[in-house]
């Protein structure tokens, strides 16, 4: 019965048998969680932040456990566009859902480039723009966190690359839907959104910041509320596609945001938590679809 | 390496074997595949508090009967959750996963040190060698608690034939200090040192200790370390540990156990 069920979306052309992806970095490159299942069974597989360059990250502590949450300074650690097409991609490339590449910068000219190497892989479904990065140039402000440099940065990501451009907002705004404005008019096809929230802790034993960088990503249930808000509020300000994440753990929380605007949603520390949940979720949305007599499309923003 | 699965335990026993100190056994297939050194991820909460898992060594498996061991001190709300589970109950794991304490090679004399709680992966340790090992050399133990209350592991060894050379930070039982102090003075017997493998876990400075010993006189050590994580499978990148080359290394996939070359200890 509910395995009829139409889970199928389409997103700027990235065509998903169902709208449940996995969030970058939360995933590696898709090799660990293999273990626990058919990872084709998802509705598409984001990678790890990647930059130009290969980065070592942050030194430890990279992880911090807050209420319902997790505060993450891992510093996008990752082998570098080179590597990551040497080593990852062929492995990756053998999926059979859609895989998109996650991108970094710390200059314009880097996201640039990094999209540019990216468009040559046969196969790569799309770019996630990651505009939560310092902006080096502009003394270090993110360059999610003002219109305009977000909307350079897609702008350049537009003309390096033909694949669909998905620009993932930083939650560090005070408006959300300028942003979303802005990444829409410079090019982006989707928005996914949120990032971490920007948040810190302090031990109390040595009396200073538990992180070497001192402020930290907040993750998990304890930001669902705040994203779901920011869902709603891009859904109102935009018509491209949205893709929700923040804090999603249960098949429930993904109708939450779907019901918000959402046509795809990303489990991120979920996965740490328990490492099936995305399977958990896919299963859950189909019973909900079939006892609610509704389907997919019509859900989608449906709670305005 | 063996496959990690995620699955649900049935708890057998779940007891206090000194103060704050636990010993769970569990029934699970793992038992099988389970290396010493090796550790489970486990969720100690149905609820988000705590929201992670946590590590926890296995201290003992047995492949006949399927049961699987861990001994946990208890400081937080995770481990303090864990205590209160009785026989019955089902633990929610992730496991075996790291790599563990490799073999030594035929004809090596292994000495195992251990610290407070880091004795619990060694136990597990002591006993796969004094069983493969084919002439019969049984490893040598220094283990160190705070207190004489505190020790554990002392029976499960000497019922392996292995003696344990004890010592306390108190001097309640065994030696007074530290066990990295009496495995410096024991190392002096030996004219060829060639043949020794150390293996170690317990704090910070017992491992640097050991780091330091093992490369000044060039004997090979293997070190479990700790960080706080988040995956447990190598998957956020949350676990580094430096590497003594360039970056990092992941305690959780790459570890937790590692050559005493390999990693920076601060
Ligand atoms: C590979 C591995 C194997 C382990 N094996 C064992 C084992 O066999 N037995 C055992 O008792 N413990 C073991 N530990 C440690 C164990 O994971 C922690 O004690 C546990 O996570 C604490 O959880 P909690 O919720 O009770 O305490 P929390 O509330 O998380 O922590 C309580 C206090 O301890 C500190 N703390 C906790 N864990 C660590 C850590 N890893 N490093 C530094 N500070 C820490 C916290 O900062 C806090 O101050 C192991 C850890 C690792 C990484
Ligand atoms: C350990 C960790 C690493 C992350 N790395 C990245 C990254 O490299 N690029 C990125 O765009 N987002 C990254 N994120 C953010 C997640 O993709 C996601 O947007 C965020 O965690 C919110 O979702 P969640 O609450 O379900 O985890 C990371 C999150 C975590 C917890
Ligand atoms: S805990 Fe996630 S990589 Fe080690």
């Amino acid at each position: 019965m509910t395995d009829n069920t139409d889970l199928t979306v389409n997103i700027a052309g990235i065509k998903m048998q169902n709208p449940v992806m996995v969030a970058s970095g939360t995933f590696g490159f898709g090799n660990e969680y293999k273990n626990f299942y058919d990872i084709n069974k998802l509705g598409a597989l984001v990678t790890k932040g990647l930059t130009l360059m290969p980065k070592a990250g942050n030194p430890p502590p990279r992880i911090h456990e807050t209420p319902a949450g997790v505060l993450n300074s891992v510093g996008l650690e990752n082998p570098g566009v080179e590597q990551f097409i040497a080593k990852e991609w062929p492995c990756l490339s053998k999926l059979k859902i859609p895989v998109i590449a996650n991108i970094s910068g710390d200059t314009v000219e880097d996201y640039y480039k990094i999209a540019k190497q990216l468009s040559t892989l046969e196969n790569l479904a799309a770019l996630e723009v990651n505009i939560s990065c310092p902006n080096v140039e502009k003394g270090g402000l993110a360059f999610g966190q003002e219109p305009e440099s977000a909307s350079e940065v897609i702008k350049a990501v537009r003309e390096a690359t033909r694949l669909p451009i998905i620009a993932k907002l930083s939650p560090n705004v005070s408006h959300i839907q300028k942003i979303a404005e802005a990444v829409v008019s410079a090019g982006a096809d989707a928005i996914s959104l949120i990032n971490t929230l920007l948040g810190m802790a302090i031990d109390i034993h040595s009396m200073g910041p538990v992180f070497c960088r001192k402020f930290a990503g907040l993750s998990g249930p304890a930001v669902k509320p705040v994203a779901l808000r920011m869902v709603w509020e891009v859904y109102e300000a935009v018509s491209v596609p949205i893709i929700g994440m923040g804090g999603i753990t249960t098949w429930q929380d993904a109708v939450e945001f779907i019901l918000a605007g959402a046509t795809a949603v990303a489990v991120g520390t979920a996965n740490f938590v328990n490492p099936i949940a995305p399977i958990e979720i896919i299963e859950g949305l189909k019973t909900y679809l079939y006892l609610k007599e509704t389907n997919l499309h019509d859900l989608i923003g449906a709670a305005h | 390496m063996s496959t990690p699965a995620a699955l649900f335990a049935n708890i057998t026993q779940n007891t206090q074997i000194a103060p704050d100190i636990y010993l769970m056994e569990i029934e699970a297939e793992i038992a099988e595949a389970a290396q010493p050194g090796q550790f489970l991820h486990i969720r100690c909460s149905d609820t988000f508090a705590p929201l992670l898992r946590r590590p926890i060594s296995i201290s003992d498996a047995d492949k006949k009967t399927g049961k699987v061991e861990i001994i946990y001190r208890v400081i937080g709300q995770g481990t303090h959750l864990l205590c209160q589970k009785r026989p019955g109950d089902r633990l929610d794991i992730i496991g075996p996963l790291g790599r563990g304490f490799p073999m030594p090679e035929e004809g090596k004399t292994s000495i195992i040190i251990g610290g407070g709680i880091g004795v619990a992966p060694l136990l597990y340790l002591a006993k796969q060698i004094a069983k493969d090992h084919k002439n019969g050399h049984l490893p040598l133990t220094f283990l160190g608690f705070a207190t004489k209350q505190e020790a554990f592991g002392i029976d499960f060894l000497s019922s392996l034939g292995i003696k344990a050379t004890i010592c306390t930070d108190d001097g309640t039982l065994g030696y007074k200090g530290f066990p990295t102090t009496l495995f410096k003075e024991h190392l002096n017997q030996y004219q060829d040192k060639s043949n020794l493998i150390i293996y170690a876990c317990g704090p910070k400075p017992l491992l640097s200790s050991i780091k330091d010993i093992a490369a000044g006189e060039h004997i090979t050590a293997y070190l479990s370390l700790e960080e706080r994580m988040a995956c447990g499978v190598g998957a956020c990148l949350g676990c580094s540990v430096k590497s003594s080359q360039a970056g990092y290394k992941k305690v959780c996939k790459d570890g937790p156990v590692f050559e005493a070359g390999e990693i920076e200890l601060e």
